[in-house]
């Protein structure tokens, strides 16, 4: 195993097995139609769903900012808290799955790129130092340190991310105009997210099916096995190349439908009145002023530790 | 237009239908480019002088295609969007989403999300949505385009109860005439961008040239009614209820039942409905397959098997795992459990590229099937990867002479009719020769004209390549009824399959499985009973054997 050639294997093995499985895995376990499931709202009977959508609103608003002000003890608090309210929300199988993935994914390819580029001031603690016939890539090995940074800098992430796929799935629509509006912001801001949330499925659902026809055309996208290594290239060329042939017919579709929607819009009075009315009334409960009182809390709390540099980031 | 009025338009695809319902509700030219002469009054207002929501409170419209104009998440939200634009109170809101989802049978469903709908209760959902802006008219285009003729019965009601009941008045833009003509009380007939026809509809067929020359289709009892001028008593029956009553108790009956032993049966097709297939080898086969999609079957335990060189055409309600069935064939989706096998060779899924060279599958939206910058590029495309058999029966230049595109090889497919768009489309895939030919819903949208056309040229196919052929439609009277052989779905599985002619004999099954059979069939069934074993599916024939009957039995 101390031999240059084995050292070599093993070194291209950690440099390109993350690469290779983070795709393999999306298509496997999440794909087109899974994407599309990311961003749908569940209808159910839970107190999460139930919220002020203004508080909704707020909460990854707040947690992003405890993730960002505060230090790495702290984040790993805040990162629980934002995975606490799943548990609450119970989703379906379906989304668990593809959520999984994607923060799995981005932890995985954080903590990994971290170690294998970031590298601290000397002495430096390798936890696998790369030969001279990798190193030349740029990396010179994987780090401790550089994989625990990975690590907390992907966890900043996930907390928004995380606090943002929790409102999504729980909050119709039509819930966030209405926070929108209470916030005073434009209609277009609440019809912007309204039509890019309904409608991102339908385009990943048109993408499947001009993909489809593609291959129906004669197109070959049938993918390798994993061991057919030399098949591989000209599998990813040839996707490569679907990519500029599927492009006429979507953009074709899209901007047909789009012109219809626009009228569609015009048609329904949209921009008519400066303000909207709106068909639910949403009346603030004891639980929405506990989930007011507890952000409210957390993110001034945060704020005056930081003052007094407790938790704080340590900068340069 | 009067209040309460319901107005037909129809015409030949291109003839400006869609256009002057635009104009209709103001969206020319201030939403569509183009110039509008002439003006569109609701009483004394112009509608060019209104913004597009004060003239959607007079006239609304419904667009063609209901997945592309309901914006919102769920039913509720959808119908409530208007409302909230004209920054309504909430009790106004609430009640206008309240009547807007009654009326339209869509309560039920108010929290359902859009994408979870089929296409009826998009199009219900549409109408709720439009209608929530209170217009005093009501423009729909092509509102049936995506029903099976069940559920296009129930939105007519729905139309016809709101004209009656609240003074809406409707215009309707259809091909469907035949199921839409009993709804009316005007029947527009458009071409070239001009109105050459409009009356009610009992007397919008008495001179028949311009429907002739316009290639719209004459509804079956329109033309029975003036065929037997005598036995309707010089009434034009518009609807088989009406055909009925007018010929209950006329010689006509006797004359048909005497008939009845005269209609021919296809070759091998007996009595008794069963999966026949033929004698020969299946081309195409499906053993015990089931469909799961989470955990709800669309294709349940299906067995069928199809031979060599038939047609057979698969008809089912909205859901019933039509398309789901015959996808299989090309490798889309898994089979829960069972085998489809073409020729013998189980068909792999997801390789739909290995099996598009044996089966070649013409989409709905034959428009996403389309690739290249020219014609000649579009039926090259396949060729350039993959290689043609050593001798096929139809190549890239047989198919130019074929197809008509001679002379149009540089063109770009989208300077093409939609028309010509689906022939394009149905001569790339038939380029290399593939062994069965399956169309989904080949004639959405389309005019009769253009139906005729599209049949007559899947005929000439046919006769040169011995193609087999499985169609998937909801157009019973013109696809369905000229396939060797028919197949019933209803909920996943296989309820009926034999010859067209037995098939809609049976209209109590069809119907209770969401399927209208033709309205020759049910007049058919209405007169002699339900325990008819065969049907005759077109007029010409009806009359001819009628004529017969009632000269053997005597009658006159």
């Amino acid at each position: 195993m101390q031999s240059l050639f084995a050292r070599t294997v093993i070194s291209y093995l950690m440099v390109f097995a993350v690469p290779m499985i983070l795709p393999v895995a999306f298509v496997k376990l999440v794909g087109l139609g899974g994407l599309r499931d990311l961003v749908t709202y569940e209808a159910r009977d839970t107190p999460l769903h139930k919220l002020d959508p203004r508080l909704k609103v707020l909460y990854p608003v707040g947690m992003g900012i405890l993730s960002i002000i505060l230090s790495w003890n702290f984040m790993l608090i805040v990162f629980a808290l934002s995975v606490l309210p799943w548990i609450w929300l119970r989703p379906s199988r379906q989304k668990i799955r593809v959520l999984m993935v994607m923060v799995i994914g981005p932890a995985l390819t954080g903590f990994w790129s971290q170690g294998l580029y970031y590298l601290p001031n000397p002495p430096i603690h390798f936890l696998y130092k790369f030969p001279w016939t990798i190193s030349w890539l740029g990396s010179p090995g994987i780090t401790t340190f550089g994989m625990v940074f990975g690590l907390q800098q992907t966890a900043r992430v996930l907390v928004t991310v995380s606090t943002s796929m929790l409102v999504l799935v729980s909050t119709d629509v039509g819930d966030f105009t209405w926070a929108f509006e209470r916030f005073r912001a434009p209609p277009q801001v609440g019809f912007a997210l309204t039509a890019a949330l309904r409608f991102l499925p339908d385009m990943i659902s048109r993408t499947t099916l001009v993909l489809r026809a593609v291959e129906l055309r004669g197109y070959d996208l049938s993918r390798p096995r994993w061991f057919q290594v030399a098949r591989w290239p000209d599998y990813v060329r040839r996707v490569c190349r679907c990519v500029v042939i599927i492009t006429v017919p979507l953009l074709v579709g899209t901007l047909r439908g789009t012109t219809t929607m626009a009228m569609v819009a015009d048609a329904r009075g949209f921009g008519a009145k400066k303000r909207r009315g709106s068909l639910i009334e949403h009346h603030t409960t004891a639980v929405d002023i506990w989930g007011y009182a507890i952000l409210v809390a957390l993110v001034v709390t945060a704020v005056v530790l930081n003052h007094f540099h407790i938790g704080a980031r340590v900068y340069g | 237009m009067s209040a309460g009025e319901v107005v037909l338009i129809t015409g030949a695809s291109g003839c400006g239908k869609s256009t002057l319902a635009l104009a209709l509700c103001g969206l020319i030219p201030s939403r569509v480019h183009g110039e509008l002469r002439g003006s569109v009054r609701f009483e004394d207002r112009s509608l060019r002088e209104l913004a597009p929501h004060e003239a959607s409170q007079l006239v609304g419209m419904v667009f063609q295609n209901p997945n592309l104009q309901l914006i919102n998440q769920t039913v509720q939200s959808e119908v409530a969007f208007g409302p909230e634009n004209l920054a309504l109170p909430q009790p106004e809101i609430a009640a206008r989403v309240q009547w807007c989802l009654d009326v339209t049978g869509m309560a039920k469903m108010r929290h359902a999300a859009v994408v979870s709908l089929s296409g009826g209760e998009k199009q219900r959902t549409a109408i709720a949505a439009t209608l929530a802006m209170r217009p005093r008219i009501l423009v729909l285009d092509e509102p049936l385009s995506d029903l099976d003729p069940v559920g296009a019965q129930e939105v007519l009601a729905t139309l016809q109860h709101l004209a009656r009941e609240s003074g809406t008045g409707i215009v309707v833009i259809e091909h469907r005439v035949d199921e839409v003509a009993p709804w009316a009380d005007r029947v527009v007939l458009m071409s070239g961008g001009k109105i050459i026809g409009d009356r009610p509809p009992r007397e919008a067929w008495e001179d028949q040239a311009p429907w002739l020359a316009t290639g719209v289709g004459i509804p079956d009892m329109v033309r029975l009614s003036h065929a037997l001028p005598d036995v309707f008593g010089g009434r034009v029956a518009l609807s088989v209820e009406e055909a009925v009553s007018s010929l209950a108790e006329t010689w006509f009956v006797p004359a048909l039942a005497g008939a009845a032993g005269d209609v021919p049966m296809p070759d091998g097709a007996g009595d008794q409905l069963a999966g026949t297939g033929g004698g020969t080898p299946p081309v195409l086969s499906w053993d015990g397959v089931s469909v799961d999609f989470d955990g709800k079957l669309a294709v349940d335990d299906v067995t069928l098997s199809i031979a060599e060189g038939e047609w057979v055409t698969l008809v089912g309600a909205n859901g019933s795992g039509k398309s789901t069935l015959t996808g299989l064939t090309v490798g889309l989706g898994k089979p829960s459990s069972g085998t489809v096998r073409f020729r013998g060779k189980p068909v792999r899924p997801g390789r739909i590229f290995e099996q598009s060279a044996h089966t070649a599958l013409l989409l709905q939206a034959a428009d996403e099937m389309l690739f290249a910058e020219t014609v000649l590029g579009e039926l090259e495309f396949g060729t350039r990867f993959r290689a043609l058999p050593p001798d096929p029966v139809l190549d890239v230049e047989g198919a130019i002479d074929f197809f008509g595109f001679r002379g149009l090889e540089q063109t770009s497919p989208w300077e093409l009719s939609q028309g010509g768009r689906q022939r394009l489309a149905l001569a790339a895939i038939l380029v290399g020769a593939p062994g069965v030919l399956v169309l989904d819903e080949p004639t959405t949208g389309q005019d009769a004209d253009h139906k005729r056309a599209f049949l007559h040229l899947l005929d000439r196919v046919r006769e040169r390549t011995g193609l087999t052929v499985v169609t998937v439609t909801h157009d019973i009277r013109t696809v369905a009824s000229r396939a060797s052989r028919v197949i019933l779905l209803g909920e996943g599985r296989v309820r009926l399959d034999g010859p067209a002619s037995a098939i809609f004999a049976r209209t109590g099954e069809l119907e209770t499985w969401g399927v209208l059979a033709p309205p020759l069939a049910r007049l058919q069934a209405d007169l002699l009973g339900s325990g008819q074993s065969r049907v005759l599916l077109d007029v010409d024939s009806l009359l001819a054997a009628v004529t017969a009957g009632a000269a053997r039995s005597g009658a006159s």
